[in-house]
């Protein structure tokens, strides 16, 4: 079996690969004060030339760029080419206002098929896989990214989209798929469906799943392992930078690997915009330093990881980012205290008896925010009183009360009463208006 | 021992209504009716007529529904009757986890369904022996009823 998709580079040692970063981030720097007014300008007013980038620690004197700055240049005001030399364009959902467009050339969208080649490599694909590729296509990176990659790394790719489950399910079975690539929440939807339609994914030749595009927890990964009966890789994008593949996790399952040849990655305090070291928590912040069509420079995901510098068993040298502990967005404040979706999940499943479906619902009465969970009761529990539910509210709130120190109002709900994504899963509806 | 469906609902509108469209579109008749219910949810306990067939209709129309065994016992429909019976239970150390009352068709007389633990369900035995006038039913005889 194939165990890089290009060593050479994968494996790059440690010092090489650092001044290769400094030349494509010295490159890419020139690059965007010379191409972008809205960098040279955001650089002079800090009295920042190109001249003055002279090793990696130096990033640290350029400015963040943030998703406001994408919106406020709408649509291609950050483009570093003319549209001319742009191939694709590709945008955000744009569900809070306008989009966020992204344009790549074709050596760009070259480099993010490299990306999802090595990623899919991570997970045991080769040019015999059939990969069944259940990421939307469209203005949205998950289709096509995966579809990039598949194509560079000369698998079958079977462009299905997401959606149509039926059909879905149809094609693991006839087609041969060997991989599924989509969300976190749709592969488990795919699971249960699998299960409710009594097919053993023993039977099945799909071995592997490459998911990303939202947080997932550990146990959520263990659910989609057991219910389609394979190994699932985190693989990490953003439609600004470019989508799945800038970082994506291998068999070690202990972090992504960040494509540093590619992306440059720090840590930050969200707060005070500080750099921290390997291994602290805090926001994730990428400069890209090989993109030609709109490069980023110390871009703010607000995506909450750490980074692991640790020499990884596999070989590869590129660090890891941690899987996420969620995003400095989706974070919510209730009664002072920060709480991330992924942390209710990660309660409710050690608490047992229930789905790995639920649905936050804050809201406040009077001065006092409150805190509703609802939960999908597991389909083979055998429930005769009420006394035994109760039983598993309590317990279930004792779970969240330990990790988040708030008491949440549990409402048990029967099997498949929550709504289902095929796409990224709604999971919080906050109702406060402050 | 009589086969008890117990249906977990939650307190929203027309969930009442799919459960018993689903028992309905299968030809199930019910014998008895009871809910305990929070602000939430609820579990609906119900004796069919043929509860294999009604198991397998909820489960079809994705009903959160499983089977427990209960307890029937026939009594005279006259004051005084069912006392006799919780008497019995208490001078035996049997507790009650729930009870309800079972519509028979074709006796005058009045049927009682309770629940007992599942240590407590040999005790019920040693009961009937010691006292011939308590009449357990099983099941095909309470469905006759």
């Amino acid at each position: 079996m194939q165990r890089y998709w290009n060593e050479s580079y994968e494996c790059m040692p440690a010092e090489q690969l650092k001044e290769l970063q400094l030349k494509n981030l010295i490159d890419t720097v020139e690059r965007v004060y010379e191409r972008v007014p809205f960098y040279r300008k955001k650089f002079q007013e800090m009295g920042i030339a190109p001249v003055d980038i002279q090793s990696l620690e130096d990033i640290q004197k350029l400015p963040f760029t943030t998703k406001t700055d994408l919106r406020d240049n709408y649509p291609y005001g950050l483009l570093a080419e003319p549209l001319k030399n742009i191939t694709r364009v590709h945008a955000s959902s744009g569900t809070t206002g306008k989009p966020v467009v992204d344009g790549y050339t074709r050596k760009d969208l070259n480099m993010w098929s490299e990306c999802v080649a090595r990623g899919l490599v991570c997970a045991d694909a080769d040019s015999k896989s059939v990969i069944q590729n259940a990421y939307g296509y469209g203005l949205f990176t998950g289709g096509l990214g995966i579809h990039g990659g598949a194509e560079k790394l000369g698998a079958s790719i079977i462009p299905i989209s997401g959606g149509n489950t039926a059909k879905q399910l149809m094609m693991m079975q006839d087609f041969g798929s060997t991989h599924l690539t989509c969300t976190p929440s749709y592969a488990q939807y795919l699971g249960e469906s699998l299960r409710e339609a009594g097919i053993d994914p023993a039977e099945l030749p799909l071995r592997a799943g490459i998911h990303g595009a939202e947080a997932w927890s550990e146990n959520m990964r263990k659910d989609i392992e057991e219910k389609l009966g394979i190994e699932c890789f985190d693989i990490y994008g953003l439609s600004e930078i470019c989508g799945p593949g800038v970082a994506v996790e291998c068999h070690e399952h202990n972090g992504l690997h960040v494509w540093e040849d590619n992306f440059y990655p720090e840590i930050i305090d969200p707060d005070t915009g500080e750099v921290l070291p390997d291994g602290e928590w805090g926001e994730l912040v990428i400069t890209t330093i090989t993109k030609e069509g709109m490069p980023l420079i110390r871009y703010r995901t607000r995506d909450i990881t750490r980074i692991l510098s640790d020499p990884c068993p596999c070989g590869r040298t590129h660090r890891r980012i941690d899987r996420f502990q969620g995003r400095t967005d989706d974070m919510l404040i209730i009664r002072g205290v920060n709480v991330f979706p992924s942390q209710i999940e990660e309660a409710l499943l050690n608490a047992g008896e229930v789905e790995p479906n639920y649905m936050i619902i804050v809201d406040r009465e009077g001065l006092l925010d409150t805190i509703e969970i609802q939960v999908e009761l597991n389909q083979s529990l055998n429930l005769n009183t009420v006394a035994e539910l109760e039983a598993i509210e309590k317990k279930i709130k004792q779970h969240i009360s330990s990790i988040i120190g708030i008491k949440a109002h549990i409402v048990l709900v029967e099997p498949k009463s929550l709504p289902r994504s095929e796409g990224k899963a709604v999971r919080v509806i906050d109702n406060r208006k402050i | 021992m009589i086969r008890q469906v117990s249906v977990f609902i939650q307190n929203d509108s027309g969930r009442l209504a799919r459960v018993l469209r689903a028992l309905k579109e299968a030809n199930i008749n019910i014998r008895s009716l009871t809910i305990s219910e929070t602000a939430d949810y609820g579990i609906m306990r119900l004796i069919l007529q043929d509860t294999d067939a009604g198991l397998k209709a909820l489960k079809e129309a994705g009903v959160m529904a499983n089977e427990t065994n209960v307890i029937a016992v026939e009594m005279p429909d006259k004051p005084g009757g069912l006392s006799q019976l919780t008497d019995l239970l208490a001078q035996a150390d049997i507790g009650i986890e729930y009870a309800y009352s079972f519509l028979p068709q074709n006796t005058s007389n009045a049927i009682i369904i309770f629940k007992v633990s599942e240590a407590d369900e040999p005790k019920i035995s040693a009961l009937t022996k010691e006292h011939p006038g308590l009449q357990v039913l099983e099941s095909d005889t309470l469905l006759m009823k």
